[in-house]
């Protein structure tokens, strides 16, 4: 078992972390499959409004791959499909009616012991959960023809509110360990299982993967992090990685033979009153999760964490590979000589505030910038977020003059734009790390 | 407020179609600076840090102010004007002019720039427009600092592409530019004191003209050590005072706008180098005498280090690169002012030398990271 004491990274300490009390969702009235969700995608809809769907039925597939299948994951009537600029399609939406579901066939762990790489691809196609597998380099849904050298699994949770796995995953021991033993088919290289140093929970017992202890701030569970500590991408290497959650719903696949809806999510945010894990249904409509109405103007809900999350609303839908709601209050508008204030209730990673001052402080940030896009001004400051051997600067800079070599030998396989987030956060000259590094990715798959 | 704000955004609107729109980048930054942008983000992440340009440039400022208090009183003092008070004010409506034009002056083509360039002015000026007038003497002639703040907005800085993209220290640029352009306005004897017809050596060129030890020379001028701290000396009006400057410092480095390497790295040096040359100097004269704790409260030193340095705009900007940057600084600065018979002072030029071998210095660091990169395969 590796230790890594990451000592770069920062935690936003922000105020509405969720209870570790779960209750159930509200009610269910509508699920959405949002193709946006998976960077890429070009989806072939496979169904049409009114047409009555299964729990497991398939909405739509890849189109230039179609044995990759999206499947719905609640029984219903399909209610349409939302479009977006040049007729883009942003989500197939069903309105949920009474549970019924597709039937797959059932398999113990000792037939899974069994099936050979090819039948374990197969089934993991067929399930409807193989967009669940992604990939680094280009942090993209993993292409089944690829050889993955490796495959890690992070149940760390750092990024700020994020959802606690071990809870997530309370009960769920033998759907993870099936969900694992699959997996190894895939592979022929490990399968890394990233665990906080203070984790006691079944992870320990887990057979069949490499663990590792991942200690220090944020981004210490992003994939990407750990990747670049265990084992490094080269270029032609290929990594996949996958989320816990995924890992055991794919386990409840193999056991039960149906597609698995269900799916907790944690509440998150001070824009919410009450903080909790709620159960719900994958693709879930926020308003059926959350009790409280959330006014448009004044609070924004994303679906994730507030480093990477995305923008959805109360009357629209979470994300495939989301398990949290963060709402926080929308920008107050314009605040006078903010440049000036002593800052007691100023969110800052840099000592140039007094909140600093206070121990312990949570702070409730709303969505102001807090400023304007100035040039590359500061330095030094952006290596201390990204633990990583990565010039983040230096990478911007070569993706910015589309320097593909130097991109190159200057790490853009092992990045992703959730890597470069907290750079972005503390930027005083306000630059979206996240958006170069995307651009930089673009790039690369072009030329490759 | 609200109306206030409402009034603002009316003005900005009016203001950018109407006739008069090349005002509006300076419209702009003071609109900004009286209230925040307000703008959301629009996507992840949905937070950011409360630090900007603008505070990030106040903290330069705010470090700053001890500089100004204590080299506007010397300047008084320096002049003869008794009481802490009168000494002050009389330095202060020195300093004062200078600041204005150089405001007005750069403020002026930022301007004309942001407009060009459709954004508005950048905070950067704001720290080079206060630097420069305290890297000068009081006596300097205005119309000469209009002429060097154009240099240094226009050909040291908007040529390269404005604030984040030019190579060289634009404060520095500027007195660079007086330096060989009016020498007889920024260095020798006659201009240190706001007086008429009075002539005084800075304590540099009192070493550097000493004919035994160096020391004996500085005490016999009554520049001793203490005096060279507190900054009671001849000088450039914000340069003299090594506890102010040390004080801004404390601010730089307790806020980390400023780089702890870069400074650390520029003392080193520049005590390591002048180590050196006593050492192996044994029967020189002069400035080679000097002890090395005399040479860093001694001249602009202190100053150029903390405030210029710094810059991170033209200093490396890769952490391993601070330290190369740093130690270079400090042993140019030695080093002029020990071997150049023409002018005692280095720190101004040590820096400009570095600013040009900072991109590559960083080029070397960024040249390791990818041989590291290539061998993980390995």
């Amino acid at each position: 078992m590796g230790v890594f004491n990451l000592k770069k990274g920062y935690d936003i300490a922000l105020q509405g972390r969720a209870e570790r009390r779960r209750e159930k969702a509200l009610k269910t009235t509508a699920i959405a499959v949002q193709p946006k969700d998976f960077r890429g995608l070009r989806p072939r809809v496979e169904v049409t409004a009114g047409d009555t769907v299964q729990r497991g039925s398939v909405l739509f597939v890849d189109k230039q791959r179609p044995e990759i299948v999206f499947r719905s994951p609640a029984a219903g009537t399909v209610r349409g499909i939302d479009r977006g600029e040049r007729r883009a399609i942003l989500r197939v939406v069903v309105d949920t009616t009474a549970d019924s579901a597709e039937k797959f066939e059932n398999y113990s762990s000792t037939q899974v012991s069994t099936l050979s790489h090819e039948d374990a691809k197969k089934l993991l196609l067929t399930s409807g959960l193989w967009p669940a597998l992604r990939q680094r380099p280009f942090d993209r849904m993993a292409n089944p023809d690829a050889n993955p050298k490796s495959i890690f699994i992070s149940a760390v949770d750092s990024a700020p509110l994020q959802a606690e796995t071990d809870f997530l995953l309370e009960g769920r021991e033998q759907d993870f360990q099936l969900g694992v033993d699959l997996l190894s088919k895939l592979t022929d290289g490990s399968i890394n299982l990233s665990l906080s140093a203070k984790t006691e929970s079944f992870f320990m017992g887990i057979q069949g993967v490499e663990k590792h202890r991942f200690d220090g701030p944020h981004p210490a569970g992003n994939v990407g992090i750990q990747i670049h500590h265990v084992d490094r991408i080269v270029s032609g290497d290929v990594v996949w990685y996958i989320s816990p959650r995924h890992v055991a719903q794919i386990g409840s696949f193999l056991s039960k033979g149906e597609y698995p809806g269900a799916k907790t999510y944690a509440l998150t945010g001070s824009g919410l009153e009450d903080h909790h894990y709620v159960v719900g249904t994958e693709g879930a409509l926020v308003s059926d999760l959350v009790s409280q109405t959330i006014p448009v103007k004044e609070k924004r809900v994303i679906s994730g964490h507030v480093l990477t999350g995305t923008k959805t609303a109360a009357d629209l839908y979470v994300g495939f590979y989301d398990d949290m709601i963060t709402v926080i209050p929308e920008v107050e508008g314009r605040r006078f000589m903010a440049w000036v204030s002593p800052g007691f209730n100023a969110n800052t990673f840099w000592r140039v505030f007094l909140s600093k001052l206070i121990p312990g402080k949570q702070f409730a940030p709303t969505t102001d910038m807090n400023g304007e896009e100035r040039a590359f001004v500061s330095s030094g400051e952006y290596e201390k977020v990204l633990p990583m051997d990565v010039l983040p600067v230096h990478l911007c800079k070569a993706i910015l003059v589309e320097d593909i070599e130097l991109m190159e030998q200057l790490g853009i396989y092992e990045v992703s734009p959730e890597d470069v987030a907290l750079c972005s956060y503390i930027c005083p000259s306000k630059i979206e790390f996240g958006d170069i590094i995307q651009k930089g990715i673009v790039t690369m798959e072009k030329e490759g | 407020m609200k109306p206030l704000i409402r009034f603002l955004n009316n003005m900005d609107t009016k203001i950018k179609k109407g006739p008069f729109k090349i005002i509006h980048p300076m419209f702009g930054a003071i609109n900004t600076m009286l209230f925040t942008p307000g703008h959301a983000t629009s996507k992840g992440p949905h937070i950011r840090d409360s630090i900007d340009m603008k505070r990030f440039m106040g903290i330069v400022i705010f470090a700053l102010v001890p500089s100004i208090l204590v080299g506007s009183y010397n300047v008084g003092y320096q002049a003869g004007v008794e009481g802490i008070f009168a000494a002050f004010m009389f330095g202060f409506l020195k300093l004062l002019p200078i600041l204005v034009v150089t405001y007005a002056v750069g403020l002026g083509w930022e301007m004309i720039f942001g407009y060009l360039r459709g954004h508005d002015i950048h905070e950067g000026f704001l720290v080079t427009g206060i630097l420069l007038p305290l890297t000068l003497p009081p006596t300097i002639p205005l119309w000469q600092v209009a002429v060097a703040v154009s240099f240094a907005t226009v050909i040291g800085k908007e040529v390269f592409g404005g604030t984040g993209m030019n190579l060289l220290n634009p404060a520095l640029t500027a007195r660079a530019f007086l330096f060989f352009t009016y020498p007889g306005d920024i260095s020798g004897d006659r201009v240190w004191v706001a007086l008429d017809g009075f002539t005084g050596a800075t304590p540099l060129a009192a070493a550097a003209a000493a004919q035994g030890s160096a020391v004996e020379a500085l005490n016999a001028a009554g520049f001793t050590l203490d005096r060279l701290f507190f900054g009671f000396v001849s000088g450039s009006i914000g340069e003299t005072s090594a506890i102010a400057i040390l004080i801004g410092a404390a601010i730089l480095l307790i806020t980390g706008v400023g780089s702890w390497r870069i400074m650390l790295a520029t003392t080193l040096g520049a005590y390591g180098m002048a180590l050196l040359i006593q050492f192996l100097g044994a029967d020189a004269t002069g400035m080679r005498t000097l002890p090395a704790h005399y040479h860093l409260v001694m001249g602009g030193f202190m100053f150029g280090m903390v405030f210029m340095a710094t810059d991170p705009v033209t200093a490396a900007g890769t952490n391993a690169g601070k330290w190369v940057y740093g130690l270079l600084i400090g042993f140019m600065v030695i080093l002029i002012r020990t071997f150049n018979p023409a002018y005692p002072e280095g720190m101004m030029l040590a820096i400009l030398f570095a600013n040009v071998f900072s991109p590559l210095i960083d080029h070397f660091v960024v040249k390791a990271n990818i041989k590291r990169r290539l061998n993980y395969g390995k």
